[in-house]
């Protein structure tokens, strides 16, 4: 399945209504879709927040192979950007001090299998793996 | 969909999913508790970061005053993902 959407903080229930399409119809388990929604929502965020795409959006393309499930967000942009090797290092900081930022990032990290950055010929390409459980 | 509410009990109650297209009404629910509260997550089936960062607001500005939010009845994933930001040392969960 694949799907253009706009670069909006509102295409989200877009984004889910797609994600959830292609959950029902691949049959995945709870905790694979729960996972997927959290990652492309984080990354897809932002990238609304903090991509400086020249096109119009963001395409996301959902495949299933056996156990396995990968997500892909590609946008159009001059500036590439690893969000992959961007860090979470806020868990020393007294609990004052901590702030949300990065900290969706470091959550999708934790809950994927996998997770590659790759820009090509002004594409800039994220691309999430999880496993099913069965 | 997503949905917050007060009970007659004063429990705060989140239904739905929290994510980032959500915060507006949740910022508006959470910052004008000025006290400690429970937060009931029975029926939220889903969380992000934009839902923790409001908690995570909230929290901060209560212990100041002394006062704090406990969170109840979260299901396997939500108390999975708490747990991968570290926020059970931060809150209270039941």
């Amino acid at each position: 399945m694949r799907r253009q959407f706009e670069k909006n903080i509102r295409s989200l229930e877009a984004v889910f209504s797609f994600l959830r399409t292609f959950a029902e119809e691949e049959r995945l388990d709870a905790r694979a879709s729960y996972v997927l929604d959290l990652a492309v929502e984080e990354f897809f965020t932002n990238i609304v927040k903090y991509g400086q795409g020249t096109g119009s959006g963001v395409l996301l393309e959902a495949v299933r192979s056996g156990r396995t499930v990968t997500v892909r967000l590609e946008e159009q942009t001059p500036v590439p950007f690893d969000v992959t090797r961007a860090t979470q290092n806020q868990f020393d900081v007294p609990f004052a001090e901590r702030r949300p930022g990065g900290l969706g990032i470091h959550i999708a990290k934790e809950l994927l299998d996998g997770l590659t950055y790759d820009y090509v010929d002004g594409t800039s390409r994220i691309t999430l793996t999880t496993h099913l459980e069965r | 969909m997503f949905s917050i509410s007060v009970n007659d009990t004063g429990i705060i109650v989140l239904t739905g999913r929290f994510d980032a297209s959500q915060v507006d009404s949740a910022r508006e629910v959470f910052s004008s508790l000025d006290a400690s509260a429970v937060v009931d997550f029975r029926d939220l089936d889903y969380i992000s970061s934009a839902g923790l960062g409001i908690l995570l607001a909230t929290q901060q500005r209560l212990k100041k005053g002394g006062k704090a939010i406990k969170l109840v009845n979260m299901n396997r994933m939500v108390r999975d993902v708490f747990k991968i930001a570290r926020f059970d040392l931060i809150f209270e969960i039941e």
